[in-house]
C-alpha cells in the first residue's frame, strides 16, 4: 500500500506540481498577512528599540508613544538628571503628524532632537547630513525616493517648510516613518516652548534599568518612567491591537481557502483513483490501511505546499524590499509554526471527506465497466 | 459541445460544486480585501464629513483632519467669526489617547466639541451634557463590555459613558466625544494637569456660511486674512485624509490583492487542468469521433467560464456574509464588500482568469491521442 501511495503521488507529476502550487498559494497568503503584520509592527517600535535608552520618561498617565501625546515641563530634565544612577538625560519633542512633499502626504513620527546631539537621532544615515540643523529635516530614504526628494528640497511638517538635509535608513514604515528636526524648530512648530515630550535616560554602569525607572517615578513629580523593554512592548501591543483583528480574520479566511483548495485537490486525486481503490478493497486491504494511504497522500501534498509557501515567502522578503520598499515584511517563528499546524490540520480535514466516500465504494465496481 | 459540457458538469455534481465553491471562496476573499480597503477610505471621509460645517478651519498649512496635529490660538474663533460671510464658527479639539483596561491597550481619538462636530449617530444613551460624560464608539464599548452608565477611566480620570455612537471610527481607531467643560476638568483633575500649558485647546473650527455666500469664497477669505489659519472645504479635507489612507494602506493591500488574484489564476488553471485530466478518456472519444482541438478547447473554455459565472454570485454572497461577520465581531472596521466598482472589477478579472486558466490544459488537449478512448 505504501508503494501504491508513493507511485500514485508521482504518477502525474505536473498535476501534483499544480496542486501543490495552488495550495501553496493559499498558505503563502496566510504567511504573507502575518509577514506584513510582523514587519510593520517591528518598524513601529524601531525608534524605541534602535535608540536603546535604558529608561524612557514621559508624562504621568502616558505609557506609549504611538497614538499618544506626552508633555513634560523642561525643568524635569534636570530633576531626572539628579536622580541617583542616571548617567545622561536626552530630551526629545515628538509629534505624530503628516509630512507633505511632492504633492503627497505620509504619516510620520517627527522627532525633535537637541541640535548636534545624535543620542536620539537617526541610527543609520543613507545620504547627506546625519543630524538636522536649524530649519532642516532628516527624512527616511524610502520616503525620499517615493516623493522624488533630493537634498535641499522642501518638505512641509505641520504647516511649516523644512529643508531636507539628509536621508536616514531603516526609519520607514507604512504606519509611522520617523523624521528628525531640531528640538527648537519642533517646539516652535508645536507652540510648546518650555516643554519636551520624552526623556531618554542612560543609566550608570551596573544600575538596573527597572530599579532606576522606579526611582524616577518616585522622586520626580508627575512622570511615568518605563524601561526600554516595557515601553517597546507596550507600543508593540498597540500596533498589535490596531492590526491584529483584521490580520486574524484574513488568516482565517486564507485558512478556509486553503481547506477548500486542498479539499478539492485531494477529492480530485481520490476520485480519479476510485476504481483502483475499489480493486484494492476487493483484494482484501483493510479500511484503516486505505485511510492511512490517503491521509499520507494528503499530508504530503499539504506539507509540500507549506514548504513551497515558506520558500515563496522567504523569496518574497528581499523581492518586496527591492520592488515595494514601502512594505516591511518580517517572519516570526510563531507564524511559521502556526501556519505549519494549519497545513497539517487542513490536509487531514480535506482528506477525510473523499476517504469516507471511497470506503463506501462497492468492490464490485472494480469489475464493472 | 455545449450540451456535452453541461453533461460533464452534471455527471460529477460533487466535483462541480466543490470547484464552484473553491472559486467562490477565492472571489469572496478578494472582495473582503477590496471591501476592507473601500470601507477604510469611506471611514476616513466620513470622519470629516460627519463633523458638519460648510468650511473647516485648521492651523496654517495643516490640510488633514486625522493624524495631523492642528493647534489654533483661542482668538482665531473671534477672528474667523468677524470675516464676511461667516455665520458662526464652532470649536473642535482632537486629542489622541490610550484607553487601558483589563490588561489591554486601545488607542482612541477624543473629539471635544461644543455644538457641532459631535457623534452623528447614537445607538444608545445621549450626547454628553455634563463635564464627566463621554460618548464612545460601539467598537470600544463592545471590546471592553461598556454600556451607558459605566465608568471609563482615562489618565486616572473617571468619565461616565452617556452614550454609544455608531460609525465613529477611522484608521482602526474608535472615537470618543466630550464637551469642553469635560476637557477642562479632565486637564485639571487628571494626571495630565502638570503640563497643561502644552496641551491643545482648539484644533479646528467648523464654520457655517451665511446664506448667499459661497463656501469657496469664504474659505479663501479666511485663509488670506486670518494669519494663523487655513480654511478648506470639508469635501477637500475628506479627500486629503482619504489620500493619506491610500498612501498608508495602498501598497500593502494592493500587494495582498495581487497575491490573491495570483492564487485565483493558479486555482482556476488547476481546476481546468484537473477537469481535462479526469476526462481524458471521454475527450479521447470526442477526438476519435472527429472533433478537432478547437472544439475541445471551446468545450473546456465554456466549462471554465460557466464555472466562474456560477461562482461569481456565490462569491459575492459569501464575501458579503464574511464582511458582515467581521463588522459584527470588530465594529471598528467597515467592510464595503458590495461596492459596485470592486464587484465589477473582481468579476471581470475572474472571467479573464477563467479564460487564461482554461488555456492551462491546452498542451494536454493538443497531444490527446484518440486511442486513449479505447485503453482501459
Amino acid at each position: 500500500m505504501l508503494n501504491w501511495t508513493y507511485r500514485e503521488l508521482l504518477a502525474a507529476p505536473q498535476q501534483l506540481l499544480a496542486s501543490v502550487a495552488a495550495v501553496a498559494g493559499a498558505f503563502a497568503l496566510v504567511l504573507f498577512f502575518a509577514g506584513v503584520f510582523t514587519g510593520e509592527s517591528r518598524q513601529i517600535v524601531a525608534l524605541i528599540d534602535k535608540t536603546d535608552a535604558d529608561v524612557w520618561v514621559m508624562q504621568k498617565g502616558v505609557g506609549n508613544m504611538h497614538m499618544t501625546t506626552s508633555f513634560l515641563s523642561d525643568w524635569k530634565i534636570d530633576a531626572v538628571a539628579a536622580v541617583d544612577g542616571v548617567a545622561k538625560v536626552t530630551p526629545i519633542l515628538y509629534l505624530n503628524s503628516v509630512i507633505q512633499a511632492g504633492g503627497r502626504s505620509w504619516f510620520s513620527y517627527v522627532v525633535g532632537i537637541e541640535q548636534g546631539d545624535g543620542r536620539a537621532g537617526p541610527w543609520k544615515s543613507a545620504a547627506g547630513a546625519r543630524l538636522p540643523g536649524p530649519g532642516q529635516a532628516i527624512v527616511p530614504d524610502i520616503f525620499a525616493s517615493d516623493a522624488g526628494l533630493k537634498i535641499g528640497d522642501k518638505v512641509r511638517i505641520a504647516g511649516r517648510d523644512f529643508t531636507v538635509a539628509g536621508f536616514s535608513a531603516d526609519t520607514f514604515s507604512m504606519a509611522n516613518s520617523v523624521s528628525f528636526v531640531t528640538l527648537s524648530d519642533l517646539a516652535d512648530t508645536m507652540s510648546s516652548v518650555g516643554a519636551v515630550s520624552y526623556l531618554l535616560v542612560d543609566a550608570r554602569p551596573g544600575v538596573d534599568p527597572a530599579v532606576l525607572a522606579e526611582r524616577i517615578r518616585t522622586q520626580v513629580e508627575k512622570v511615568n518612567a518605563l524601561t526600554r523593554q516595557d515601553f517597546s512592548r507596550r507600543d508593540f501591543s498597540i500596533a498589535v491591537q490596531m492590526g491584529l483583528e483584521i490580520i486574524w480574520m484574513m488568516t482565517i479566511i486564507g485558512g478556509a481557502l486553503a481547506v477548500l483548495l486542498t479539499g478539492f485537490i485531494i477529492y480530485s486525486h481520490i476520485s480519479d483513483r476510485e476504481r483502483e481503490l475499489a480493486v484494492i478493497k476487493a483484494l482484501g486491504v483493510r479500511d484503516r490501511v486505505i485511510w492511512a494511504a490517503i491521509l499520507v497522500q494528503a499530508l504530503v501534498i499539504g506539507l509540500l505546499a507549506y514548504g513551497l509557501a515558506v520558500g515563496l515567502i522567504y523569496l518574497a522578503i528581499p523581492l518586496t524590499e527591492a520592488l515595494v520598499p514601502k512594505v516591511s515584511l518580517g517572519m516570526s517563528g510563531d507564524s511559521l509554526i502556526r501556519t505549519g499546524g494549519l497545513a497539517v490540520v487542513v490536509s487531514l480535514i480535506a482528506a477525510a471527506i473523499p476517504v469516507r466516500r471511497v470506503l463506501a465504494v462497492d468492490p464490485v465496481t472494480a469489475f464493472q465497466q | 459541445m455545449f450540451s456535452l459540457t453541461l453533461g460533464n458538469a452534471v455527471h460529477k455534481p460533487a466535483r462541480t460544486a466543490l470547484t464552484i465553491l473553491a472559486i467562490a471562496a477565492i472571489l469572496a476573499e478578494i472582495l473582503v480585501l477590496e471591501g476592507f480597503l473601500t470601507g477604510s477610505y469611506t471611514q476616513l471621509r466620513q470622519a470629516v464629513l460627519q463633523r458638519g460645517g460648510d468650511v473647516i478651519v485648521s492651523q496654517k498649512g495643516v490640510t488633514n483632519f486625522l493624524a495631523a496635529r492642528s493647534i489654533l490660538p483661542q482668538r482665531t474663533r473671534r477672528d474667523v467669526e468677524s470675516r464676511p460671510g461667516v455665520a458662526s464658527a464652532h470649536p473642535l479639539t482632537s486629542i489622541s489617547a490610550i484607553y487601558e483596561a483589563d490588561g489591554r491597550l486601545t488607542p482612541i481619538i477624543v473629539l471635544v466639541y461644543d455644538d457641532k462636530g459631535g457623534p452623528s449617530r447614537l445607538i444608545a444613551g445621549r450626547a454628553p451634557r455634563k463635564s464627566r460624560e463621554i460618548v464612545i464608539d460601539r467598537s470600544l464599548a463592545e471590546r471592553y463590555g461598556l454600556s451607558v452608565g459605566d465608568t471609563l477611566t482615562l489618565s486616572a480620570y473617571d468619565f461616565t459613558v452617556s452614550g454609544i455612537a455608531d460609525g465613529a471610527a477611522a484608521l482602526f481607531t474608535p472615537f470618543a466625544f466630550l464637551t469642553y467643560d469635560g476637557l477642562i476638568d479632565f486637564y485639571f483633575e487628571s494626571d495630565v494637569a502638570a503640563d497643561i500649558a502644552a496641551f491643545p485647546l482648539l484644533s479646528f473650527l467648523m464654520v457655517d456660511v451665511k446664506k448667499g455666500f459661497s463656501p469657496v469664497a469664504v474659505a479663501a477669505d479666511i485663509s488670506a486674512n486670518v494669519p494663523e489659519a487655513s480654511a478648506i472645504l470639508p469635501a477637500q479635507l475628506a479627500a486629503n485624509d482619504e489620500n493619506l489612507g491610500r498612501e498608508l494602506l495602498g501598497p500593502i493591500m494592493n500587494l495582498l490583492l495581487g497575491l490573491s488574484y495570483g492564487i485565483g489564476a493558479l486555482a482556476i488553471g488547476l481546476f481546468s487542468y484537473a477537469a481535462v485530466r479526469t476526462r481524458r478518456k471521454s475527450l479521447g472519444v470526442l477526438r476519435a469521433l472527429g472533433f478537432d482541438t478547437r472544439h475541445l478547447v471551446i468545450g473546456v473554455m465554456t466549462e471554465a467560464l460557466g464555472t466562474v459565472v456560477l461562482a461569481i454570485p456565490l462569491g459575492i454572497a459569501i464575501g458579503a456574509g464574511l464582511g458582515s461577520l467581521i463588522e459584527s465581531l470588530a465594529p471598528v472596521y467597515m467592510l464595503q464588500t458590495l461596492d459596485p466598482t470592486a464587484l465589477w472589477r473582481t468579476a471581470l478579472i475572474a472571467l479573464v482568469l477563467a479564460v487564461l486558466g482554461a488555456l492551462a490544459p491546452l498542451g494536454s488537449l493538443m497531444r490527446l491521442d484518440p486511442a486513449t478512448a479505447f485503453r482501459g
